[in-house]
């Protein structure tokens, strides 16, 4: 029984990688551009920003909860990072208030859900207008200039030729996987998603679990705040509108349940890097964006089918 | 020291309830005590004020080894050493065999989790308990009695002095019961103290030392399981005289109204079952859990697809291809799992009942709210349901009242042969009677009932004619007068007699 | 139980607290705004003006030139965003209308949405004028004036710089905002009112629809120049000019520009990411507005009731007399 399952419960589970795989020769033939290295170095900038909001994510929803208010954070904190960013403080300055910023979001977020008892849906999408107000109303409305050098050479410059932006990505990945898949932390984190009143009774601090992962989710809105403003050089109240949909996307086009409890980091790297990909093969081709929006939906749909169909037949 | 846990003049109150009005509990180390009572009696309550799930009210004290117990959550009692193992809770279906079992109490190395160790001595606890998984596999993949076995070696893992367990058997086969029992006795023998909430009475003789019995949220009294016997306990749990446990009506078995012939299902699990049942019967499927009695039922019901064999209502051939195909012929199912298939939890009781039959309860078009109400007091009457009023939600309703709504659904549809599956899992004593009463009105009018339970007493007590299941192919039957329990239970362990 | 009842009231209080703040804001804004006023109270209009929103540069710019407009002539401005909802702003002037507003001052949301909210303030009395944009044949909808930047001589504007720059031939391509907006439409229709006379310039890539968006037109236009030779970039707005300003890099040799002429573009026009941008100035829009509302209040007419307000071609020659 467990042998033969092997190979096809192997291609069921990996599925979206082979998805992703298949996408990229697929455009590579159409494109041979798509392929050179410059190209790639673009998939990687335009993959971190959400990428870094897909992990923050991924924490949440293998919590059990959802967070609408990641996009309007990225806004927020990107606008507190380019107005301590003109070259007045150290970098480390905008890096930590940023930060910080979203970390309030996210516990604000993570209160009202796990001691409020409100649907996660709610608590964020009140957040997620209360924030972009507060972005908006921080900047008066207009987007943020002058921000200083270095602060832009922290999206602009490459390490060896890896965009550094994709080296935050990285880390950010590692960190994330890391602390997931071997800490006694990131354990609970899974028994909270996968059954919470299991979790509670087994004396799991569940309310500080749900809180946490929220918390982390607005760190890393934060941070992708503070390169946000680095990337595109201007702090912009309205910036970031519907990242969260992305986010959510990259997680559940790379295995994350919306129920809770199952999601591997590896495959909301796919993800991201699918929706990217996408995006970036699409406008290499000229396709017009009206055209775009139909392939990304169809895609992103027949992907996520496939996979549950695909799981479902196991069982 | 006498007691390893005393619980004194407990009361709760929630809102507009009190469910415990200060009772009192006595645990010696090394029994096995019973807690009994019908549901709503307060043992979960107790339980729950134990496990520091809920606090209890002002007054009275809980001793714990002599000492005062002071708990606020589930983690402090079970550093204390009590563990409860629940009967509602699902585990952890997406998380493997080890890590369910090291939940909440993760063993590390270095601060991270030693994946290795857990791996380690969830093979250890597996073997000992004599289950044969892997600690990788995830629950999901898992029986619903293997995922039960996991949870108390869950409880067992933690080397708790006392280990409650909330009816631990209601989803295990009889031969995982006796390991469950191997496990209780080797407990007994260390020491452990086990809190044992069940409603199988012949349980509680084999398996119990003392019992403790609640009604109504009183303290009735405590007393040797060897000085008691079965009517003395019914009497107390249920304030009056229970004297027959299985009442049969007597009914007229006329012509054949349902037959399956070479019934298999799409996935296997059914391998060619044919029976029929006739006008006036109760037909009952003996098995053990996995035996594909469910998964026949749920085939011929439409609820999955089958690849071969052909069902017959009342002489006609019909051709399922979802449930509406059969009922239309007058078919009803009760599942097996009322809160997953069976109610709208969310919903009223009139809500609830008017579902199946809503055609019938329509006027000119649209749903007659009235008519829905009046027909739903008429059932709430006639199945003797307790609830407060119509409009009261179901969830907040005792099981065994619950199973009744279900019942009452599809009464209303007024259909001719009824499949009810496990019909009695879970609930008191009391419900259980009602329930067998109604199903012997049934047969009285003339419709047919076929039963699946796992409990061969009911079954012997209930039916007119057993077929027993084995790996999803039919390997007996048995008529009422060659019942017996040693006969099913050959039968459902093994095809070749 | 109780407890948490409590903590979720107190994160609803909180909530409320915060949205209470905010409002107060803006209620200092009108009490600042009737303060310009009150001098003449009595005597003074009441004049409303509805924006489209107030979230960019461009609409901030027209909020505080009314303001000061307002402040000048002596007129009671309240200034209120319809956050880009027609149904907002619809339900705005029907409010302005019974609170007795004299005039009405307004950027449709939806050129056709607001035509019959328009003719009832009319009908009401109110002299009711379009900024930025004008309602679809708005004058049989008993509004009064337009008073706004043509967005079609913007794009020809825009086109004409960049046709000049390339010699009239190159390739090119187009980022626009969200398709179906009416202002870009016009934009690009002016872009093809110029594209006609030069064959030679050619759009080797669809337009991209990229939101208004920086950071969506920066990843576009990352990807482009990895497969396509661009000569010019033209875009909608500034936002998206920064964006591909940013992709290609500060003096790439590409012909980037924009139109609005914003503080983000202006910088991005001084280090040499942008060429050049169409300064719209709604600020005058806003003020020739004001103006004309007050002329018509005082019973007066306006010689002309289309009032354009010219655009001009900015880039690094000229960016510091605007900034």
């Amino acid at each position: 029984m467990k042998k033969t399952k092997s190979a096809k419960a192997l291609i069921s589970e990996y599925f979206i990688f082979v998805i992703f795989i298949a996408l990229v020769i697929v455009l590579t033939c159409l494109k041979p551009s798509f392929i050179q290295p410059s190209n790639l170095v673009n998939i990687l900038k335009q993959a971190s920003i959400n990428g870094i909001l897909a992990f923050g994510m991924m924490f949440v929803i293998i919590a059990g909860g959802f967070d609408m208010s990641v996009g309007s954070t990225v806004a927020f904190a990107g606008i507190l990072a380019a107005m301590l960013g003109q070259g007045q403080y150290p970098l480390i300055v905008p890096l930590v208030i940023a930060m910080l910023a979203g970390l309030a979001v996210g516990v604000v977020n993570g209160v009202g859900v796990a001691v409020g008892d409100l649907p996660p849906f709610i608590m964020t999408l009140g957040t997620m207008t209360a924030v972009r107000g507060l972005a908006l109303l921080t900047s008066n409305g207009k987007p943020i200039t002058g921000i200083s050098q270095e602060y832009r050479a922290v999206a602009a410059n490459s390490i060896a030729g890896i965009p550094m932006l994709a080296i935050f990505l990285v880390i950010v990945i590692l960190i994330c996987s890391f602390v997931l898949a071997k800490t006694v932390y990131g354990r609970r984190v899974y028994a909270c998603g996968g059954n919470l009143q299991a979790a509670r009774v087994s004396g799991i601090n569940t309310t500080l679990i749900r809180i946490s992962t929220f918390a982390i989710a607005g760190l890393l809105a934060g941070l992708s705040g503070f390169l946000m403003t680095s990337r595109v050089t201007i702090g912009q109240p309205t910036a970031a509108e519907s990242y969260e949909m992305d986010a959510i996307t990259a997680c559940v086009v790379g295995g994350v349940s919306m129920s809770g409890g199952v999601g591997k980091p590896w495959g909301v790297v796919i993800g991201c890097l699918l929706i990217t990909v996408i995006a970036n093969g699409l406008d290499i081709m000229g396709v017009s964006s009206h055209w775009q929006k139909i392939v990304k939906g169809a895609i992103i749909v027949l992907a996520v089918l496939i996979d549950v169909k695909g799981k479902s037949k196991k069982n | 020291m006498e007691y390893i846990l005393e619980m004194k003049d407990i009361s709760k109150t929630f809102p507009g309830v009190k469910a415990l009005d200060h009772v009192q509990l006595q645990i010696r180390p090394g029994e096995v005590h019973a807690l009994m009572g019908e549901n709503g009696a307060g043992k979960s309550t107790l339980m729950k004020i134990l496990m520091g799930i809920y606090t209890k009210d002002e007054g009275g004290e809980i001793l714990f080894n002599g000492q005062p117990y002071k708990i606020s959550n589930p983690k402090e009692a079970m550093d204390h050493g009590v563990a409860m193992i629940h009967q509602e809770l699902n585990p952890i279906l997406d998380m493997t065999v080890y890590e369910n079992i090291f939940v909440g109490r993760e063993l590390r190395k270095h601060g991270l989790v030693d994946n290795k160790a857990e791996i380690e001595e969830a093979q250890r606890l597996i073997e000992e308990c004599g289950l044969h998984v892997s600690p990788k596999e995830r629950l999901r993949n898992l029986t619903v009695a293997q995922c039960q076995l996991i949870e108390i070696i869950k409880a067992i893992s933690i080397n708790a002095k006392v280990i409650i367990m909330d009816e631990p058997t209601a989803a295990i086969t009889e031969r995982e019961v006796e390991l469950l029992f191997g496990h209780i006795r080797r407990l007994k023998e260390k020491g452990v103290a086990i809190i044992y909430i069940s409603h199988r009475m012949d349980e509680i003789f084999t398996i119990c030392d003392r019992v403790s019995v609640y009604r109504d949220g009183q303290y009735i009294g405590s007393g040797d399981t060897k000085d008691l016997d079965e009517a003395q306990l019914i009497k107390m749990m249920v304030g009056r005289e229970i004297t027959d446990v299985f009442p049969k009506l007597d009914a007229q078995i006329g012509e054949k109204i349902f037959e399956a012939k070479d019934i298999v299902r799409a996935d296997n699990k059914v391998k060619g079952v044919s029976f029929c049942v006739r006008k006036g019967e109760i037909l009952g499927i003996g098995g053990l859990v996995g035996a594909g009695r469910s998964e026949l039922v749920e085939g011929i019901f439409g609820m999955h697809e089958l690849s071969g064999g052909e069902i017959f209502v009342k002489g006609k051939k019909v051709n399922v291809h979802s449930p509406h195909d059969i009922i239309k012929e007058g078919v009803a199912l009760i599942t097996e799992d009322r809160k997953v298939t069976g109610l709208n939890l969310s919903g009223s009781v009139n809500d609830n009942i008017a579902m199946v039959a809503i055609q019938k309860l329509v006027t000119n078009g649209l749903y007659n709210k009235n008519k829905a109400r009046s027909a739903s007091m008429e059932y709430i009457k006639k199945l003797n349901i307790k609830t407060p009023s119509g409009d009261q939600i179901v969830g907040n309703l005792s099981g065994g009242n619950q199973q009744k709504v279900v019942i009452a659904k599809w009464l209303l549809n007024d259909p001719d042969i009824i499949i009810l599956d496990e019909p009695t899992r879970g609930i008191d004593v009391g419900a259980k009677r009602d329930i067998y009463l109604l199903l012997g009105s049934l047969v009285q009018q003339g419709k047919a009932v076929i039963m699946i339970s796992s409990e061969i007493p009911e079954l012997m007590g209930v039916c007119d004619r057993i077929m027993v299941m084995c790996e999803g192919k039919l390997s007996g039957e048995v008529t009422r007068d060659e019942f017996s329990q040693e006969r099913i239970m050959t039968l459902a362990s093994a095809i070749e007699v | 139980m109780s407890k948490k009842r409590l903590l979720a009231m107190l994160m609803a209080g909180a909530m409320t607290l915060g949205v209470a703040t905010g409002c107060g804001n803006t209620a200092t804004n009108d009490a600042q705004n009737s303060d310009a006023g009150t001098d003449s109270t009595d005597g003074a209009y009441k004049i409303a003006l509805i924006q489209q929103h107030q979230t960019n540069a461009f609409q901030i710019a027209v909020s505080e030139a009314a303001e000061a407009k307002a402040e000048e002539m002596g007129v009671d401005l309240t200034i209120l965003s319809a956050d880009q909802d027609a149904a907002t702003q619809i339900s705005q002037i029907e409010q302005c209308v019974s609170e007795g507003f004299n005039a009405i001052l307004f950027e449709p949301v939806d050129p056709d949405g607001l035509c019959d909210a328009a003719k009832s303030a009319a009908d009401a009395g109110v002299v009711v004028i379009n900024i930025i944009s004008a309602c679809t044949d708005w004058e049989n909808y008993g509004i009064s004036a337009v008073s706004y930047g043509d967005n079609v001589k913007a794009g020809e504007t825009e086109m004409q710089h960049v046709a000049d720059l390339l010699d009239g031939k190159g390739n090119i391509a187009i980022l626009t905002g969200p398709s179906g907006d009416s202002g870009g439409l016009q934009r690009m229709e002016g872009y093809e009112n110029i594209l006609k006379n030069y064959p030679d310039m050619v759009q080797v890539v669809a337009p991209a629809d990229c939101q208004w968006d920086t950071a969506s037109a920066q990843a576009t236009v990352e990807s482009w120049l990895s497969a396509y030779d661009l000569d010019a970039i033209i875009c909608e707005n500034d936002g998206m000019a920064v964006g591909a300003g940013n992709a290609a890099g500060a003096n790439s040799g590409i012909v980037i520009a924009g139109v609005d002429g914003t503080p983000d573009g202006f910088e991005a026009i001084k280090d040499g990411r942008i060429t050049g941008t169409v300064s719209q100035n709604g600020g005058a829009m806003a003020a020739n507005a004001i103006e004309a509302a007050v002329t018509l209040l005082d019973g007066g007419t306006l010689e002309e009731n289309v009032i354009i307000t010219d655009n001009t071609w900015i880039d690094a020659s000229n960016v510091a007399d605007y900034e």
